[in-house]
């Protein structure tokens, strides 16, 4: 029984510390960020990583994702007669949950397990203490470039996410099921406010899931066991982490913006 | 390797280009600054005295097809005339000048346009040109009043004499219910009021003139148009060869029903009513 107690114990103390480490690393990621001015090269590399490269599925699931709540809409709201108010419930549940947290899910899927296993294995292969042996300061040439791509991707991606959900709900609406191209747009540019649904929700909400998903990334990557197995322990840990922390903090930023 | 690098940063600043562009789309396209750009149109002015839930972009109908949209919507300076601007497809240039602009609604709840009816003039509405007939958007209370007020009979025909009940229980009967016979409309109550000596309710029902030949023992009974649905008084013809009269009390009543008193009845399948025999004393 006290082994158990014991046990539970140390799993416990584990997330304390992990989560303790994390906030530490932060910190230090912070103090790195006028050290890693001088590799700026590597910064943009890394957004072309990050950002650039991840264009693709988040285009291709924006405009599936707006034309699949604009057929549900649809289908819906017919019952009620309102099929023209699908287009501003698309526009507003894109802009206010789905873009952000769907496009940081996918953000953590693409680009932090990307982050976390290079640099976990940067650190099983020594390249870390290589790095530090030649006086190049590991934090400012491989950790801070990745944070500040993933901070400036994040929101550049939400947007674009944003855009084809709209062009999909239009697709279907409009084109498809008909609903009169001028309603749609009126009804939508009726309710979306630019302060509270475009700022508040898509950049605000996508900046902070941005920090929060490339942080647990590259504190992942840093901190694996230098092992394959490790490797692969931490990848696995960045996205189960990523998406609580997305989830969960999309839920308090929600009850605090709205 | 620096030819790979220079594609890297062209690709990143293509990405941020392409991140800042669709920002500035959903900014301007889809959000209250939205811009009216459209193709070849032309601008016609017409004036409502109200305009009810009309927004801009709003569709312009004729015949139910599609021809443009609402421009703006602003108030006539000094007077509480709504200056509506329509923008029509320049294929439709061939209105009559004196068709008529009315406000209409797509459904019960849906979303308001302006529908164009044709005139019969020969002269055709000229660019900036004015609408001069308008009918403007009826506020839902007045319609919902007609529809459950007096339920469509015309106040004003002939006029109206009045009659009273006096109900032991009214419901939910309120003044400018309908007093319907055979299920048609004939008038509607004017006055619900509690009687204070006869301790019961009394219903001032004013009836159309041209129902002048309702026998005076007539009954009035107070229903419920389906489960949920408003009360009203209906009146079931007697046998008398007497007419009522202005001012005539109707004698034969039947309270509404309780939904309480309904479920009271089934559950305990019978039991003696408290209030049922007022005219015969007892069983």
């Amino acid at each position: 029984m006290s082994e158990r107690l014991r046990q539970h114990d140390n799993v416990v103390i584990q997330s304390l510390a992990q989560i303790g480490n994390c906030g530490l690393f932060l910190l230090a990621l912070l103090r790195a960020v006028p050290r890693s001015l001088r590799y700026m090269r590597e910064t943009v590399r890394q957004l072309w990583f990050l950002g650039a490269m991840s264009l693709t599925i988040i285009m291709v699931c924006g405009l599936f994702v707006g034309m699949v709540l604009m057929l549900q809409l649809y289908h819906v709201l017919s019952i009620f007669g309102g099929t023209s108010a699908s287009g501003m419930v698309v526009a507003l549940s894109v802009y206010r949950e789905l873009g952000p947290v769907v496009t940081a899910l996918l953000f953590a899927g693409r680009a932090g397990t990307s982050i976390t296993a290079e640099i976990g294995l940067m650190r099983a292969t020594d390249q870390i203490d290589a790095m530090e042996m030649m006086a190049v300061d590991p934090m400012a040439y491989v950790a801070t470039p990745r944070f500040l791509a993933g901070l400036v991707a994040m929101p550049l991606l939400c947007c674009v996410f944003c855009a084809m959900a709209i062009f999909g709900g239009h697709l279907v609406g409009v084109t498809w099921l008909g609903i009169d191209n001028g309603t749609f747009w009126a009804n939508m540019t009726s309710v979306v406010e630019v302060r509270t649904d475009i700022v508040n929700g898509v950049l605000f909400k996508s900046l902070a899931f941005g920090a929060v998903v490339s942080l647990i990334a590259v504190f992942q990557g840093f901190t694996t066991p230098p092992t394959s197995e490790g490797v692969a322990y931490a990848t696995t840990r960045t996205v189960v982490a990523s998406s609580i922390a997305i989830l969960a903090l999309d839920f308090v930023l929600t009850a605090f913006l709205m | 390797m620096s030819q790979q690098r220079s594609s890297y940063a062209v690709g990143t600043g293509l990405f941020i280009v392409l991140g800042f562009a669709a920002l500035a789309y959903l900014a301007t396209q889809t959000s209250s600054v939205a811009n009216v750009h459209q193709g070849d149109s032309y601008v016609v002015d017409t004036h409502f005295t109200n305009v009810g839930q009309l927004k801009e972009r709003a569709p312009v109908k004729i015949a139910g097809v599609r021809v443009g949209q609402v421009q703006s919507i602003d108030l006539t300076p000094g007077q509480d005339v709504a200056d509506v601007k329509l923008s029509i497809d320049k294929r439709y240039d061939h209105i009559p000048l004196d068709s008529v602009a009315t406000i209409y609604t797509s459904g019960l709840l849906g979303d308001q346009y302006v529908g164009i009816d044709y005139g019969s003039s020969k002269q055709l509405l000229a660019a900036n040109g004015t609408l001069a007939r308008t009918k403007s958007s009826e506020p839902l209370e007045e319609m919902l009043g007609k529809f459950f007020g007096a339920g469509g009979v015309a106040d004003d025909i002939g006029g109206t004499y009045t009659v009273t009940a006096n109900f032991s229980n009214v419901g939910t009967l309120s003044p400018g219910a309908p007093v319907k016979m055979a299920g048609v409309p004939i008038g509607s109550v004017q006055s619900v009021v509690a009687d204070p000596l006869k301790l019961n309710a009394k219903v001032v029902m004013a009836i159309d003139k041209r129902f002048n030949q309702i026998p005076d023992d007539s009954a009035a009974a107070v229903f419920t148009s389906g489960l949920i649905g408003t009360q009203y008084v209906s009146i079931q013809p007697g046998g008398s060869p007497d007419p009522l009269k202005n001012g005539d009390e109707m004698i034969l009543t039947q309270s509404a029903m309780q939904l309480e008193d309904l479920i009271g009845k089934f559950l305990v399948n019978g039991s003696s009513s408290d209030n049922k025999g007022a005219g015969n004393g007892g069983k």
